[in-house]
């Protein structure tokens, strides 16, 4: 087997990038590597698969540092999603992919207005995508951590995200059901991930990489980023 | 400013007129937030030294060795007085502060913990300042990528001219990568890098703006750090704090035996039109003075550069063991290093008898109904559930939580498996009611969160945070919580690593002095067994049994009950009990270890009845209890549910492993009962009457959103 570069990209204000790459380096095969977004976005179409991790608010930071650096980045990243190869947003990386207008709708700040960091349940959608396999059907604990994670999208929108199956995780509570108190943020319809049409790329608010040891809490993260890097490799 | 005495020894050392900028240099270096002028001599009341301690009492952070090459980082800080004046910005620059002490010495920080304090939470500013916090923290930590750990959270009258933020940052490193002292040659450069220098001031004249600090900087400064040290680059190096460059500079020098020569015009300036004295004594967050060998310069130059950071060589090592400052042509200040740092005449303080207290309990009215005095107490400010403040804070980046807030003590996972729970108390009450046995039996509480979760305690970190030394009776109450850490110090001989005193906590409203009670804020933290998970409180299986471990004494002074009860607190706070206290540790730890124990609580503010409706509230079981009669001189109902005396636990055990926990509490001289059995239903009985979970999970987790539901 060879082995399965994963490009880490770090934009200004990303934190959560060494958690990502821990979790990573515990995978065989794969091959994490970080990207600056100050360097040469090409880098990223050499890799195997993406991923966005999170960190500060993507609009407080990204757009008042590097307006002309993001316009290449976001080329670079369309132009990914395009080709096919696998390719995740956590946390503020998924509000990155639905700024680019990669992944549909958008997340707003949390309905409480507060920040929520918590372990949450997660219901994992029946319709098979490469990032779920194994788990179609499961309820998963993952935590979440966020101000803006309220995911809203309009009503057409949503009819097409549903029919089409490309929502991939909705929140829960202990015993799968999708209830209100179980909703940490506001989102609509419990939303916590979404793919895009092509079903390559992946927007989740949860943090699999904060989820890969029993010791810790969960290893159900892990079983996302193993598939992660396995559909990468199959590429 | 300096007083005449102050002046005169100035003068006198310098052998001459000391310059403006001199007296600016010295009056802030010699204040008391500086210099502990007030305070230093009772340090040696401290247990400070320790086999595991590489760095002890003084040093800005402590450093404690993990075994296996695995140094621990602590620092604590007070931010008190901007945290008054503004709460989210306080907090803000309190955070970004306490950062810094840790990254200085080499350590990556991979925790926080909070302390604060507030007046009753029924009034909406209080609670509204309590929002501003939360939100101050959580900005600047979520977003540096720290996990919170812990914390401690008060509601008190006394507070409510004087808001408390205590604040703590934990690190990791390794003994190659910490900047001990500093090795130098003259000749070396001096590097400022970071972020550019303000007008700003922490505190001080109007005139002055505060300092916020931004995560992005310190984040940046966080990684630029991490390669420098890892490249060994670092002959020195300093963060910039209280009194600025002029701090920041006396410490390096101090530390290396050097002096240092200082070029004010070379900082890098956020805005034109600094004063000279203001470049030097300003307090801009997330800046670093570091001392660079001649052969690394370049290199050093070029990482910050790479980075986006700042920098500017700022001047030179001397072998003078002067802090000689140049502004241009003019040379502004030469002040022997050791005459800033010491030099200053000790001021004469005065203690006074602080007033006696009674044991009497006649005050104690028997309660009809203890199932709702019990939901009382759970919904009350000090005791009920803190997650509406916690879940703000981002607990699990970085992947070594394993334990969250919320449980007895916070616990991460650092290299090497090292596991280490941490805990922060204070029951401020306990301490103005007797100074010495409520900040002893403070950190008794701290002790008891721990070793509930089968760690042993390692190091203290604490933060004395008093009213005006100037004056008899805060004088007193600072000396005499002093003597209650010393004296637990010594008696647990645990070393007190790192540490803080934050004076003049106290506001003159219409002529009368508003004080806080003294508030000895203890953060301890404690290793766990190789290889071994905490321990939690949830009980986890139906038909153990129920052990309460210690003795319970009537001593209902002081407590939640009495609040609850009085509407105020009087009289001889429950005892300080070193060797009950040890015994009772020494068994529930032996118990723990050896497996014995299926979960564990300890019995703090509250009581007993609190205590065991803790481990109920988030589990799956409850319990059938009878507490008519358990070891002690409680004996009435009342005392027995609601004592808070200390040196107690709880250990649930199942029946296969009853005989061996009940031979290890005798080898331990334990005092120990059976309450009960755990029952399948969620349900808690204690005999003469019963509380639904719900009901109790209702009471704890709906006390502080009550206060919070219009914020």
């Amino acid at each position: 087997m060879h082995s399965v570069t994963i490009a880490v990209v770090k934009f200004p204000g990303t934190n959560s990038e060494k958690d990502v790459i821990r979790a990573l380096q515990a995978i065989p095969d794969a091959e994490p590597q970080i990207v600056l977004s100050r360097e040469d976005p090409a880098l990223l179409l050499d890799a195997d698969g993406v991923i966005i991790p999170g960190g500060l608010s993507y609009g407080d930071y990204v757009r008042a540092n590097a307006v002309a650096m993001i316009d290449d980045m976001r080329d670079v990243i369309r132009e990914i999603a395009d080709s096919g190869k696998p390719m995740m947003g956590i946390g503020n990386g998924f509000q990155i992919l639905s700024e680019f207008k990669i992944l549909p709708g958008s997340l707003k700040p949390n309905k409480t207005g507060r920040f929520v960091s918590k372990w949450v349940y997660l219901r994992v959608c029946e319709n098979p995508t490469m990032f779920t396999e194994g788990l179609e059907g499961k309820i998963v604990r993952i935590p979440v951590a966020h101000l803006e994670g309220r995911y809203q999208i309009g009503k057409k929108g949503l009819e097409k995200l549903n029919s089409s199956h490309e929502v991939v995780m909705k929140y829960c509570d202990v015993d799968g059901e999708m209830t209100s108190d179980a909703n940490p943020n506001g989102s609509i319809e419990n939303i916590a991930a979404v793919v895009n049409e092509k079903e390559n790329v992946l927007g989740l608010m949860p943090h699999p990489e904060r989820a890969v040891r029993g010791e810790v809490g969960s290893n159900d993260g892990l079983l996302i980023l193993e598939n992660f890097v396995r559909a990468a490799e199959e590429r | 400013m300096l007083d005449d005495r102050e002046r005169d020894q100035l003068t006198i050392a310098l052998g001459r007129e000391p310059t403006e900028t001199e007296l600016h240099i010295v009056s802030v270096m010699w204040s008391e937030r500086r210099s502990y002028k007030s305070s230093k001599r009772w340090f040696q009341l401290f247990k400070t030294d320790g086999e595991r301690v590489v760095l002890g009492l003084g040093g800005g952070a402590g450093l404690v060795d993990l075994g296996d090459d695995v140094i621990l980082g602590i620092a604590l800080e007070s931010n008190n007085h901007p945290f008054q004046v503004n709460s989210y910005g306080g907090a803000t620059s309190g955070v970004a502060g306490v950062i810094s002490d840790v990254i200085s010495h080499g350590c990556r920080p991979i925790g926080l913990m909070n302390c604060l304090r507030f007046g009753d939470p029924r009034k909406p500013k209080n609670a509204e300042n309590l929002g501003d916090a939360a939100r101050g923290i959580s900005e600047f930590a979520n977003s540096v990528g720290i996990p919170m750990v812990g914390g401690d959270l008060e509601f008190d009258e006394s507070f409510e001219r004087n808001n408390l933020f205590n604040v703590a940052c934990i690190g990791v490193t390794e003994s190659d990568r910490i900047v001990r002292g500093v090795v130098s040659q003259p000749g070396d450069s001096l590097i400022l890098f970071g972020a550019k220098t303000a007008n700003e001031r922490l505190s001080g004249p109007s005139k002055y703006t505060t300092p916020m600090g931004s995560p992005l900087t310190k984040r940046i400064l966080i990684d630029t750090l991490e390669q420098l040290l890892e490249e060994g680059f670092l002959a020195g190096l300093e963060d910039l704090g209280g009194g600025g460059l002029a701090s920041a500079g006396a410490k390096l020098a101090a530390k290396g035996n050097i002096g240092l020569n200082i070029l004010l015009e070379r900082v890098p300036l956020k805005e034109e039109d600094i004063e000279p004295v203001d470049i030097l004594l300003s307090e801009s967050q997330d800046r670093m003075l570091a001392v660079v060998a001649p052969q690394n310069l370049e290199s050093v130059l070029r990482i910050l550069d790479e980075n986006e950071v700042p920098n500017a060589v700022i001047g030179w090592v001397t072998d003078d063991d002067m802090l000689t400052i140049r502004y241009y042509v003019d040379e502004i200040a030469k002040v022997p290093v050791i005459l800033l740092l010491s030099g200053f005449p000790e001021p004469k303080r005065y203690e006074e008898y602080l007033e006696e207290r009674t044991t009497s309990t006649a005050w104690v009215k028997e309660p009809d109904d203890h199932a709702e005095v019990l939901l009382r107490l759970l919904e009350s400010a000090n005791i009920t559930s803190r997650e509406w403040l916690y879940s703000q804070f981002d607990q699990h980046i970085q992947g070594n939580t394993l334990v969250d807030i919320g449980e007895n003590s916070g616990v991460l996972e650092l290299p090497k498996g090292k596991r280490v729970a941490f805990t922060a108390a204070c029951n401020s009450t306990w301490c103005s009611l007797d100074p010495f046995t409520g900040a002893a039996n403070s950190a008794a509480l701290a002790l008891r969160n721990l070793v509930s979760m089968g760690a042993k305690p390692i190091l203290i970190a604490d933060c004395l945070n008093l009213g005006n030394p100037e004056r008899p009776e805060p004088y007193s109450q600072f000396v005499e919580t002093a003597r209650g850490v010393g004296e637990f110090s010594r008696h647990f001989d645990i070393p007190v690593v790192t540490g803080n005193v934050s004076p003049y906590n106290e506001a003159d409203v219409d002529g009368v002095c508003l004080r806080i009670k003294p508030t000895p804020q203890i953060i301890m933290a404690g290793l766990l067994p190789e290889g071994r998970l905490p321990l939690r409180r949830s009980l986890c299986t139906p038909w153990a049994n129920v052990f309460l471990v210690g003795e319970t004494h009537r001593e209902l002074n002081g407590t939640e009950f009495q609040r609850f009860q009085l509407g105020r607190t009087e009289g001889i706070p429950p005892g300080y009990q070193p060797e009950a206290e040890k015994r009772t540790m020494n068994a529930v730890l032996s118990v723990i270890e050896k497996g014995l124990a299926r979960s564990c609580n300890n019995v703090g503010r509250g009581g007993l009845g609190v205590a065991l409706l803790k481990m109920v509230i988030r589990g799956n079981y409850g319990f059938r209890l009878d507490l008519s009669d358990v070891p002690g001189t409680a004996k009435k109902q009342s005392a027995i549910l609601y004592s808070e005396s200390s040196a107690r636990y709880i250990v649930e055990v199942t029946e296969t492993k009853q005989p061996e926990f009940l031979k290890v509490m005798n080898q331990h001289r334990a005092a120990v009962c059976e309450l009960g059995l755990t029952m399948a239903e969620p349900t808690a009985s204690f005999g003469s009457f019963v509380i639904q979970r719900e009901k109790a999970r209702k009471s704890y987790e709906n006390g502080l959103r009550q206060y919070m539901k219009n914020l």
